[in-house]
Formats: structure tokens, sequence, C-alpha cells
């Protein structure tokens, strides 16, 4: 039998908090965790503007394709990225070998702060999905609770 | 694989279309696309060439229930089919959860299907995976063409193997099986992470391999 990894009640509210707390001290807009494989992991802040799971799935993609550019100057990876637009901007910086964290920015705030805070709040989040990763318990659905029938219907 | 959030009761798989260059892998996912309900879909985002061949992925979010109290979400994903583009394709392996592998039926592609698969195989043992392993289904596409091998062929070229995977013909460009496929991939993938591992009901049965191949004359078995 396989088992999903769970983030159970306690391991997102630590979770909320810690990104909660980045995002009011640096007054960005949005902050999402994600995997290396565009796996949304947690998220918060003002989710109604933008389709996370889009931003995640091109998100691991831009990280992962600078990868390469950091090889040619003798780094294994760049641990950020910053993306600067007119009036929004998106910092991405690397939590562990598994995790990025994105954050999404607007005026009210600057790249220094989000970069500065950014460090020590990936720390955080890294501390909880280490503890995560090394429990050995994780979900598996009882057989009936799937539906039978086709996942998708072509009209 | 991904991690659950209990909180937010969502879970999300990853399904790649892998396959030779051209052999239809981004018409399977435009078609998915047209065809969904809007409801259940996010927008399909394409990184493409200006000749709309695909450069890095395409990809395209879809919304399920089909596991009682949680909201499935299935994250399509196309490779680039072109051999010079191996690294994109390990990039978007990534946490891979199921694959549709999407065969050109066309006589003459046969080698590159056979080429593509192997790579398939060697990427997915690079994240210590094997194909056996992971939720698998083959599609036989372009069956609509005029010069395509025989299903019994492909299957000997492409499906050989001791635990064969589940297969189907597909014209990607008209729908035929584009469901079938995602469906049978999907369901696989569920019951994978069931208490008891059994095969989803009403799977279509595998077909027959003759022990010698229908190659006509003149035709050559790749190596």
């Amino acid at each position: 039998m396989n088992a999903i990894p769970v983030l159970t009640i306690e391991d997102v509210a630590t979770l909320d908090g810690v990104l909660g707390d980045f995002l009011k001290i640096t007054e960005a807009d949005l902050i999402v965790v994600i995997d290396r494989g565009g796996n949304v992991i947690s998220q918060c802040g003002d989710m109604d503007v933008i389709d996370v799971t889009v931003i995640a799935a091109l998100a691991a993609g831009s990280f992962a394709a600078t990868r390469e550019l950091a090889r040619r100057i003798g780094e294994v990876e760049f641990n950020a990225l910053y993306h600067q637009g007119n009036g929004s901007h998106m910092f991405m910086n690397s939590v562990d070998d598994e995790t990025i964290m994105i954050t999404v920015f607007g005026l009210r705030t600057t790249v220094g702060l989000v970069r500065f805070y950014s460090a020590a709040t990936a720390q955080n989040v890294a501390e909880v999905l280490k503890l995560l990763r090394r429990t050995t318990h994780g979900l598996s659905f009882d057989a009936k609770d799937i539906s039978a029938g086709p996942v998708f219907v072509d009209p | 694989m991904s991690i659950i959030n209990y909180a937010s009761r969502e879970i999300q798989f990853k399904i790649v279309y892998y396959g030779p260059a051209l052999c239809g892998k981004t018409t399977n996912l435009n078609y998915i696309h047209q065809r969904i309900n809007p409801l259940n879909r996010g927008d399909l985002v394409s990184l493409a060439t200006a000749t709309e061949r695909t450069l890095f992925f395409d990809f395209l979010p879809l919304n399920a229930l089909v596991i009682k109290g949680f909201v499935t979400k299935f994250q399509l994903y196309t490779v680039p089919g072109q051999v010079i583009y191996n690294a994109t394709r390990q990039l978007v392996l990534r946490s891979v959860d199921g694959i549709v592998f999407v065969a050109d039926s066309q006589w003459e592609k046969m080698e590159e299907n056979v080429e593509s698969f192997k790579n398939l195989c060697d990427n997915l043992a690079l994240q210590n995976m094997g194909i056996e392993e992971i939720p698998c289904v083959l599609e036989y596409n372009k069956r609509d063409l005029p010069n395509i091998a025989p299903v019994n062929y492909m299957e000997y070229v492409l499906n050989n193997r001791k635990k064969r995977l589940q297969s189907f013909e597909v014209t990607s460009s008209s729908g035929q099986n584009v469901f079938a496929a995602l469906n049978a991939v999907s369901q696989i993938l569920l019951h994978k992470f069931s208490k008891r591992s059994e095969a989803p009901q009403g799977a279509p049965l595998p077909i027959a391999i003759p022990i010698e191949p229908a190659v006509p004359e003149g035709r050559q078995l790749p190596a």
C-alpha cells in the first residue's frame, strides 16, 4: 500500500503562522510554498487575483530552468530569483532541496525587505517540512471512497 | 509526489504526457481543455515556440470530486518531444504521479516511439523510479491516418513486458479515446493510494500480444 505525506491540521497551523507573520512584516500580497515538481504545499495571502496552481507550475519551471545557468558560473543553483514588473513583482527562494517559496508583492514594499525576511521564513518552513518528511505515516484511501465512474467526462 | 494539505482537503496529482516529437501530446491537452466543463479546469498554459512546437511544457489543471471528502486536482503536463530537450523532460518529470505515453502509430515513427519510451525509462531511473512502479497507460495515436502499424505490432514493440500497460487506440485530433486514456491513468493512480490495492473496476483488458508480430512484408522490426 502506498501513502501520501500529509500536512496535519497542526502542521498547517504552524506553516500558516510562519507565512502570515512574513506577509504582515513585509506587506507582500501573497506567499506560496511549492515543491519542485510544481505542486502547491501551502499558501497565504490574496489568492483572488491570480491562479496559484498555474503560478506554482510556472515558477517551478522557471526555478529549474535557471539551474543550468547557475552551473555555467560554478554554482549548483541560484538560491533566489527576482522577477521585476511595473507594479507587481515576484521573488522566489529555495527552502530546501525539494521546496521553493514564492512571494508576490507590489508597491507597498520593497524587494530588499522581502529578500531580508524571506531567509528566516524559509528556514522556519524548512523545519516544519523536515519533521513532516521524517514521519512515516501518510494518508491512503479506502477503495470504496474512490468514485467508480469516469473521473472526467467528455460531454 | 505531492503533500496533502489536510486543512484545505486538497490532493494534487501530476500526470505527464510523454512521447516523441509531433506525436500529439499537446493535441491531447487541447482536446481535454476544449471539452471539459470550464468550471472544472483552469487555463491551458503553453510555453511554445513561434511555430507552436512545445519549448518547455504545456500545463492544464483539472479539478475532480473523486475521493470522498477531498478535492482532487490533476495537473496535466506535456514534455517537449524533440530529442534536444531531454534536460527539460527531466525537469517536467520531477514529482510525477502518472504517465500517458503517446505513441505515433505511423510506420515511419516506430523507431522514434521506441527511443522515446526508452528515454522515459532512463529519465524515470534518474528519479529512482521504474516504469512498472508508476501508473502509466499507452496511447496509440493517429489511428485515422492511412500508413499506420497494426495495434498488435505496436503492442509487440512498446508493450512487450511481463506486466503489460493498458493501451488505447486514440485519434487525438478528433478526441477518440483521449478521455478514456486520461480516465484510465487517473483511476490507476487513485487506486495506488487505496488501502486495498486492487485494480479499478471496469478497466479495459490488455490487448493480447501474438507470439509473432504482425509485420507486413518488407518491414523490419526495430532492433
